[in-house]
């Protein structure tokens, strides 16, 4: 996909986005929904950037997220720090600990990375249930509950006042996205085509697989740690039921919808999987069963996601014909 | 640490260890020959818990673990076959398939766990032991089921081991894993070959599942610690190496019994994944890692 | 023996060969020269089933063959002998022998072909435990058409098998060439050293930018101007 065409994409989805509170402003359990959507966006934008892109297997990014929201319910808590501020510094500290877990994964490849990553995300719940996590202020296995609401300037962000959390959520979504956006379009992005392609040859050309792996780790941690923050200051509890296995897929399905590699599409796919999630919930213990198969149909079948399926189409009735022409030029 | 209490925790250990051993070579044998990962390995491992639980207590059936044995392994061959070709083998002609057999077979693995507490419920079933009663070897008190687990999982390896050196499939693995491409000219079906590593790891964390939820219990996801474990063993031995797979298997099944010993299980994980980055740090490719 | 008829292969968008035509008749050896990465092992490749992207005809023994995986090719008796890059480089030189009769065809005749094969390579013989990457340039090579003849094939498409060899293990090479025509196989070969070629070659072919610029036999091609210019420098 050309960057115009992102871009374009990109706008299209936030603005339409931004008018369906006029619709379902009242109805409260929607806009939890559109919500999340866009709380899940930020997430599958900077796993799609970190795997998609820069073709690094994380599979901590929940272990992120995770840490944002504990670190900063934790600051607001037990530091007494306005949560705002709160959200950033979360953000700051997921970045460390994706330093610290890319600093680990600098020298390996592909499954190896994938084992180091989802190794952080295994570690995370007995750390965070430990003494030591405890005298931290997790909580334990009980978990944080009565985490302050987002307030600026008097407007208070929480469960109750859903139309303004969804469009605070609207602007950090949109910034994340357009930061993304940069990355991908900058130098970043084609060094991170170089290394993905391969790292020696890369290496050759003066770009380092130190500065840009890191760099990658450190950024997408601190953006889906900021989005971690938000949603624990939203939702008001944390428990370390987040780190369960479902939540993993169904980010997971995010991403797949979306097309991996595909930017924006992991934004439309978080849209798509979370309302899909929401409709799947009266098949009650057969929900996950569900989403576990719909995995594996959606990687077999819609293996670039919506945006692969609609550049296919897009492609197909424009230049269908030369492409048929093609091997034989 | 008193003498007889260190001897109970080192058996132990050593009979984890063979187990892992079983699981972790099933792992890196996928690894080594097709470069794939499967993450419903675990999944297998309650399967095959399952699947001896069915015979044994529900059917009852005459000869236990034996007609467990016959029965569950070459079903579990069968599933781990049908397995590949259908879900795994159609992505190997992309680009990107490494990411997306991983993501796959998470989704399979979310699936099949799911499946099991459906069809089997949340609760956890117990299995009767292999062997009952307990030798007494110089005032060591080893009770049989370790001793049975121990040896089954040692000849299931030997036996492995003799396939893969011996016999005309076992070669024919060993030459897809070496060079596709020679494999290709002298008419070896590498396709084929994927899916019969498939269905041969397969059948050892079924294996492994039917010998150690014995000691333990059946749950629909007890697969995630097997599958945590056998990746751990595998990264540290080295991925695509049978060896080096063997030796850690050992070592962190030892480890594993020790750390459980002295500071309790729930450190068991912080000190295997310590080791685990410890290793990498210094050899990013594992003890033996050779064809990874 | 073989046909090609109008063969085009391609390496994703690139085209390599184009509409090439060939024959090899039974017990002949044929020669294909060119210059490096104009197509030669394409060719090959494309004729033993290597080759993803082929059109065109390819006829084996009066049927058609285009397409077929090279399994299938290995069994019908044609077998692909790349230099040595294709060697099973942990085995032992034995088990890479044993694996050349993998196929269905092949393995009936495995032990008489073992037989003649380290009859023909003493060298081999005496390595056969020996694991196959730590044997010399020149034993890997020996090793590569050994396990090429493990096949059972009749024809045998023949990779740059001097390439990089010093002189005398070179001439070695095209002697052993020369014992397996003699014992009534057809080989297709790609090779550069001219001199040694038109002793050995029935035809000649040249293969240049994917096209056939020239074919005859070796008197004509050792009168061909062009052919002199490129490989004689004359």
């Amino acid at each position: 996909m050309n960057v115009q065409r992102m871009g374009t994409a990109m706008g299209v989805v936030f603005a339409v986005m931004a008018v369906l509170p006029f619709f379902f402003g009242g109805t409260d359990h929607v806009m939890h929904i559109l919500i999340m959507c866009l709380v899940w966006g930020i997430v599958a934008s900077c796993w799609d950037l970190i795997m998609g892109f820069a073709g690094i297997f994380s599979f901590g990014q929940v272990a992120f997220f995770v840490v944002g929201a504990y670190a900063s319910a934790i600051f607001a808590l037990e530091r007494g720090v306005a949560p705002p501020a709160a959200v950033f510094l979360a953000g700051m500290v997921a970045a460390a600990c994706g330093v610290l877990v890319g600093i680990a994964c600098l020298r390996l490849k592909g499954a190896y990375v994938a084992l180091v990553t989802f190794a952080f995300h295994m570690v995370l719940e007995p750390l965070l249930k430990s003494p030591m996590g405890r005298s931290l202020g997790t909580g334990g296995s009980r978990g944080i509950l009565t985490i302050p609401p987002i307030e600026i300037f008097g407007l208070v962000f929480d469960a109750d006042h859903k139309v303004a959390v969804f469009y605070l959520a609207l602007i950090l979504a949109v910034v994340c996205a357009l930061v993304i956006w940069a990355v991908i379009r900058s130098f970043w992005g084609t060094a991170f085509l170089a290394l993905k392609d391969s790292e020696k040859f890369a290496a050759s050309l003066g770009v380092s697989a130190f500065k840009y792996k890191l760099g990658v780790f450190a950024l997408t941690s601190f953006l889906t740690g900021v989005a971690g923050g938000f949603y624990a200051h939203y939702v008001g509890m944390l428990s370390t039921r987040m780190l369960g296995i479902d939540l993993f897929v169904i980010l997971m399905i995010m991403v797949v919808v979306g097309g991996i590699g595909k930017f924006p599409g992991a934004i439309l796919g978080a849209i798509v999987t979370v309302t899909l999630n929401e409709l799947l919930s009266p098949l009650g213990p057969y929900r996950p069963l569900t989403l576990g198969a719909l995995v594996v149909v959606l990687v077999l079948i819609l293996p670039d996601g919506v945006v692969g399926l609609a550049e296919r189409v897009f492609s197909g009735r424009r230049s269908g014909a030369s492409r048929d022409a093609a091997p034989a030029l | 640490m008193p003498w007889l209490e260190f001897l109970d925790v080192l058996i132990s250990g050593l009979t984890n260890g063979a187990v892992y051993a079983l699981m972790a070579v099933g792992l890196t044998l996928i690894y080594g020959v097709s470069k794939a990962f499967n993450f419903a390995y675990g999944s297998f491992y309650s399967l095959g818990g399952y699947l001896a639980w069915i015979i044994l207590v529900p059917l009852g059936l005459w000869g236990g673990y034996a007609t467990v044995f016959v029965l569950a392994v070459p079903l579990l061959l069968g599933i781990g076959f049908l397995t590949e070709k259908a879900v795994v083998a159609p992505l190997r002609a992309r680009a990107d398939w490494e990411i997306k057999v991983m993501m796959l077979t998470l989704g399979l693995a979310l699936c099949l766990d799911n499946l099991y507490q459906v069809v089997f419920g949340p609760r956890m079933k117990s299995l009767p032991a292999i062997v009952e009663g307990s030798l007494e070897l110089g005032g060591v008190i080893v009770s049989n089921q370790n001793l049975g687990i121990f040896f089954l999982s040692i000849g299931g390896m030997l036996s492995f081991r003799w396939l893969l050196n011996h016999s005309r499939v076992g070669m024919a693995v060993r030459a897809v894993a070496q060079n596709p491409q020679g494999a290709r000219i002298v008419g070896i079906p590498e396709k084929t070959i994927f899916a019969a590593t498939f269905a041969i790891s397969t059948a050892m964390v079924g294996a492994g599942g039917i010998l150690l939820t014995q000691k333990y219990f059946v749950s629909p996801t007890g697969g995630w610690d097997i599958l945590v474990k056998s990746w751990v063993i595998t990264a540290f031995g080295g991925m695509g190496s049978i060896q080096g797979a063997l030796y850690a298997a050992f070592i962190l099944g030892l480890m594993e019994a020790f750390v459980g010993y002295w500071f309790g299980m729930s450190w068991v994980l912080f000190a295997m994944f310590g080791l685990l980055l410890g290793t990498l740090v210094v050899r990013p490719q594992g003890l033996m890692g050779k064809w990874g | 023996m073989l046909k090609v008829h109008e063969l085009d292969a391609y390496y994703g968008q690139f085209h390599v060969l184009k509409r090439v035509s060939l024959s090899v008749a039974r017990g002949e050896v044929v020669v294909l020269l060119g210059p490096n990465g104009h197509g030669k092992s394409t060719l090959l490749k494309a004729v033993c089933g290597l080759m993803d992207k082929v059109c065109g005809r390819i006829e084996y023994q009066g049927e058609q063959i285009t397409g077929q995986n090279a399994r299938n090719l290995v069994n019908r008796g044609i077998t692909y002998i790349a230099e040595t890059r294709e060697l099973f480089p942990l085995m032992t030189v034995l088990e890479n022998l044993k694996l050349g009769a993998y196929s269905q065809s092949a393995r009936p005749h495995e032990k008489e072909n073992l037989e003649a094969v380290l009859a023909l390579f003493p060298r081999l013989a005496e390595r056969r435990r020996q694991i196959a990457a730590t044997l010399s340039g020149g034993e890997a090579r020996m090793l590569a058409i050994a396990r090429g003849l493990m096949s059972n094939a009749d024809f045998l498409c023949i990779d740059e098998p001097s390439l990089g060899l010093q002189p005398n293990l070179r001439q070695e090479v095209f002697r052993i060439i020369d014992a397996i025509h003699r014992q009534g196989k057809s080989i297709l070969l790609v090779e550069q050293n001219m001199p040694q070629v038109s002793a050995l070659a029935q035809r000649i072919y040249l293969l240049e930018e994917g096209c056939i610029r020239f074919a005859g036999d070796a008197r004509a091609a050792a009168e061909n101007p062009h052919l002199r210019e490129i490989f004689l420098g004359m």
